[in-house]
């Protein structure tokens, strides 16, 4: 699902470059769950970003589904999100004015799907906020917003979720449902989840775990669930 | 008075004989400095030329050119004899404050008199009434543009206070006060505003520079230096800092709600009502409503308008509700940018609103100024068609009339119309035997204010083309001696004269009574042809001593004019003759001049509204950086995320201009019939083009301004919230 050659991010920080993800090969195969851990200012966000194609690599290639995204424009690249990827974030990052359920059909309406406000529906029912459709994201706490920006992520299907830190503005016992969520998605649907955490219990129940340090993958850990290539 | 070649006026110049001419006077007979005229009966000497009179008007005319003598040297001119007709003017001079109470008096104690009071400050006159609504409509103008700036500081300061939310929380973790803070922000936008109005101070110096050379030779006779005064500067400067402030505070309070916390996360301020901020917002208020009574001049005037200005916002506001209103159900629409730019602009407590109230108040002004604007220049106008008359003849006598003819035909252009002769009498109004109006003698006339005046009169046929006949029916072609008058409109209307009435003329001594037998209107901006409140049918007054006044088109050529004017002279040495054009290129300059004043003053609200615009684009632009992100994450490319830019602040504008379209009209309505006294025009072209600059202006900022949602990749966004 996921192939990186020679991926690296430099940025230009107080004149200097700054090199805060150094050369890196991955391979994340359909239907694992891949756990990316360390500490902060490790580069973790940055590999989740460039892999959504929400930014663009300094050197080397990133292959999502067969395409090669490094040489897709802007417009292509938001098409492909569209249509493959789905992004939980840390903090939620929901369209303020947009209702809960208003929030969950924009991706389909964007993709152009007729059946958007039936299934953004069911998607509500699916993340157990049936009742809160209509509530504007400031009205919902944290957990909830949360829930529906996994319901947003879900709605046009996406083979591959991405979660940066998506229990990382949550208290335990709601970080606890979320996860609970992200991994019975993932398995009802089959697909391919990357998540960047630094929640242990998280990384305990990931297939796979890459751990960062200051840009550099220190560790690579296949645990019992699955593999790493 | 100022004499030309440098000649100093004293009085001796006129002892023992002596008098001083207009230049014209001087090419019309042919003279000099130097040689005499006979004026009546008496041989005077011409001593000087005249270059300018003090109190004359821009513009300004008289029959024939002008003469200066000495009082006690006109007695032995013979003219002022018996039967003459003479006016008299007495010029005082008064201390200033004493001067309107002392018209109001003399006007009263003259009221059934024939003696006129005005001051130099007098309305009376067209002119002076429409520099006096000039004026009016500056000081008005003034006011807009200063408030239109206020408006722009207030979204400024808002988007200043948004930007700063940061630092403000960092610098409140290291333990600054509010209230340091406050007073941090407000000494910044003192001194903003006082850069500011001294750039402004700066541009008015040169543009005073610039004005001599641009008007200059269009006030003949007028001196006028154009300088910047002290007062004025002080005031520029005072105003400047007083709206930056006044219209800073009430958004730079929100610095005080700005919580450390805010660094660790976001959160969302409970809405409280204030207490501060709703006592501050009422010193604001008070504050602007203090400026405007200065800049009135009057507590009653500022007053109204700050009134005004606060009814106009809110009107606009509920106004834009109802629109936002009645465009909420587009956002079922299946277009997914028609449906989010609908569903951005009627979200509850949308910043949209703001924006809308505030592009709203700045289109409704500028167009309301450029509406006005047009019917003012509009009541300025004069239309001269190549056929309309353009020379007009005074005082041509019953036994000159075939001469003069003879005369006019041999210079009439080709193609033009033969010039007209209409027979002229003064009559007053002695008595009236209506229904409802009835009148004895003339002291009961006199009674009735100006219905006593002495009134030019004409007998003729059929109407005139600026006439049209509103009750009863003009008379046949024969001439009869039975005696009917048709009465104007609006005197018909003042006095309650009605058909069948029977009015009584004084003409030279004879009385003359004439029935009512029609109603005319008259178009008064139109009566070159003449126009008359009494018009008698043919028959009854042929007889009576009387002259005739002659409209005509004069040659072209300037020289053809001299030598008819010449042969004029020859044939009818009485016959006075007004060149037209000259009056109307008087006119004319004095128009353009406003017109370029009004002109200049309209492009300056234009600035200021577009500084709004800009100011409140400004105000949204966070949220869309932030939403634009979020959108291309989920799928949206650059061109789907333009056009929901596009078609939010087309919508946005197209309500604003509308909003402000239909204001601007009931504005100019208003003004125009109570304010300004004069006939409203409706500017439906000017609207629509109002509604599609604002529209394209709104469109085009918002999405220029917006260039950097479509060109950023959304992570570095979505990281930064």
């Amino acid at each position: 699902m996921i192939e990186l050659r020679g991926v690296s991010k430099t940025v230009l920080s107080g004149g200097q470059p700054l090199t805060i993800l150094h050369p890196l090969d991955l391979d994340v195969p359909d239907g694992q769950c891949l756990a990316i851990i360390g500490p902060s200012g490790s580069g973790k966000s940055t590999l989740l970003g460039l892999v959504a194609g929400l930014d663009s690599p300094s050197t080397g290639r990133i292959t999502i589904a067969g395409h090669d995204i490094t040489s897709l424009n802007e417009d292509a690249l938001a098409r492909l999100r569209g249509e493959k990827i789905g992004f939980v974030f840390q903090f939620f990052h929901l369209v303020p004015s947009l209702t809960a359920i208003e929030n969950i059909q924009v991706p389909m309406e964007i993709a152009g799907r007729r059946d958007a406000a039936a299934r953004a529906q069911a998607l509500l029912d699916e993340v157990g906020l049936h009742d809160r459709g209509h509530h504007y994201p400031a009205q919902l706490s944290g957990g909830e917003q949360q829930r529906i920006a996994i319901a947003r992520a879900l709605a046009n299907d996406p083979p591959l979720i991405l979660a940066d830190e998506p229990t990382g503005n949550l208290d335990s016992s709601n970080g606890r449902h979320i996860l609970d969520l992200l991994l019975r998605v993932r398995r009802s649907r089959g697909v391919t989840l990357v998540v960047v955490t630094h929640d242990p219990s998280v990384a305990a129940v990931a297939d796979a775990r890459l751990v960062l340090r200051d840009g550099r993958p220190v560790a690579e850990e296949t645990t019992a669930h699955g593999g790493l290539t | 008075m100022k004499l030309a070649d440098g000649v100093r006026y004293e009085h001796a110049l006129l002892r023992g004989f002596g008098i001083l001419v207009r230049p014209e006077l001087l090419a019309q007979l042919g003279v000099a400095v130097g040689d005499g005229l006979t004026i009546g009966s008496q041989r005077f000497t011409i001593r000087g030329v005249i270059d300018s009179e003090p109190g004359r008007r821009l513009g300004a005319f008289s029959i024939g050119p002008r003469v200066f003598v000495d009082l006690a040297d006109l007695q032995k001119t013979g003219l002022m004899s018996f039967g003459s007709r003479a006016m008299t003017q007495m010029l005082v001079r008064v201390p200033e404050p004493q001067l309107d109470a002392l018209v109001a008096g003399l006007r009263k104690d003259f009221a059934n008199a024939f003696a006129r009071v005005r001051s130099y400050k007098a309305t009376e006159d067209d002119i002076g009434e429409d520099f006096a609504r000039a004026e009016d409509y500056l000081s008005l103008v003034g006011l807009v543009i200063v408030i239109l700036g206020g408006i722009g500081v207030s979204s400024v300061t808002r988007v200043f206070v948004q930007q700063k939310m940061k630092s403000i929380a960092v610098l409140k973790c290291v333990g600054a006060r509010s209230m340091q803070l406050l007073s941090v922000y407000v000494a910044q936008v003192a001194m903003l505003g006082l850069a500011g109005s001294l750039l402004g101070v700066g541009l008015a110096a040169l543009a005073m520079r610039a004005i001599p050379s641009l008007l200059s030779g269009t006030t003949p006779g007028v001196d006028i230096t154009y300088a910047l005064t002290l007062p004025a500067v002080a005031q520029g400067l005072g105003i400047g800092l007083l709206v930056s402030l006044l219209f800073s505070l009430v958004p730079l309070l929100e610095v005080r709600h700005v919580k450390p916390s805010l660094l660790l996360r976001d959160e969302v301020r409970p809405h409280r009502t204030d207490v501060t901020q709703v006592l501050v917002t009422l010193f604001v208020v008070a504050g602007l409503v203090a400026l405007t009574v200065w800049q009135a001049g009057s507590w009653r005037v500022g007053l109204i308008v700050a009134a005004g200005f606060a009814g106009t916002a809110v009107v606009l506001h509920v106004a834009g509700s109802l629109l936002i209103r009645a465009i909420a159900p587009l956002a079922r629409s299946k277009s997914f940018a028609l449906r989010h730019a609908v569903l951005q602009l009627s979200r509850p407590g949308s910043q949209m609103r703001i924006v809308l109230l505030a592009v709203g108040l700045g289109s409704f002004f500028i167009i309301g100024v450029r509406s006005l604007q047009h019917n003012l220049v509009a009541e300025f106008q004069v239309n001269v068609t190549p056929e309309s008359p353009d020379m007009f003849l005074l005082d041509v006598q019953s036994d000159q009339v075939g001469a003069v003819r003879s005369v006019l035909a041999r210079y009439q252009p080709s193609g033009s119309a033969p010039a007209r002769l209409l027979p002229v009498l003064r009559a007053r109004v002695v008595g009236v035997e209506g229904r409802e109006l009835r009148l004895e003698d003339y002291e009961d006339v006199r009674g009735r204010g100006s219905l006593a005046r002495e009134y030019t009169i004409t007998y003729r046929q059929t109407l005139e083309p600026n006439e049209r006949i509103v009750a009863g029916a003009l008379w046949d072609a024969t001439p009869s001696a039975a005696g009917e008058v048709s009465v104007e409109q609006s005197i018909s209307e003042r006095f309650r004269i009605g058909l069948g009435d029977t009015i009584r003329f004084d003409v030279f001594g004879r009385i003359v009574s004439a029935k009512v037998t029609s109603i005319r209107y008259v178009e008064w901006s139109d009566s070159r042809a003449g126009g008359f409140m009494f018009v008698f049918r043919p028959g009854l007054l042929e007889k009576a001593p009387h002259g005739f006044i002659g409209f005509l088109r004069g040659p072209d050529e300037a020289a053809a004019r001299a030598r008819m004017q010449a042969d004029l002279v020859g044939v009818a040495p009485n016959v006075s003759v007004i060149d037209g054009r000259e009056i109307l290129s008087a006119i004319q300059s004095v128009v353009d001049n406003v017109t370029l004043a009004v002109t200049v003053v309209g492009t300056l609200v234009l600035f200021s509204g577009l500084l709004i615009l800009v100011g409140a684009v400004a105000m949204t632009k966070f949220r869309r950086v932030y939403e634009g992100a979020i959108f291309k994450t989920l799928g949206a490319t650059r061109q789907l995320i333009a056009a929901v830019l596009l078609l939010e602040y087309g919508l946005l504008g197209v309500l604003a201009g509308g909003i402000g379209a239909g204001g601007a009209m009931a504005l100019t309505w208003g003004i125009s019939r109570y304010a300004l006294d004069m006939p409203f025009h409706p500017l439906v072209g000017l609207s629509a083009a109002g509604v599609a600059v604002t529209t394209v202006l709104v469109a085009a900022i918002g999405v220029i301004s917006s260039w950097e949602v479509l060109q950023h990749k959304p992570l570095a966004t979505l990281r930064a919230e």
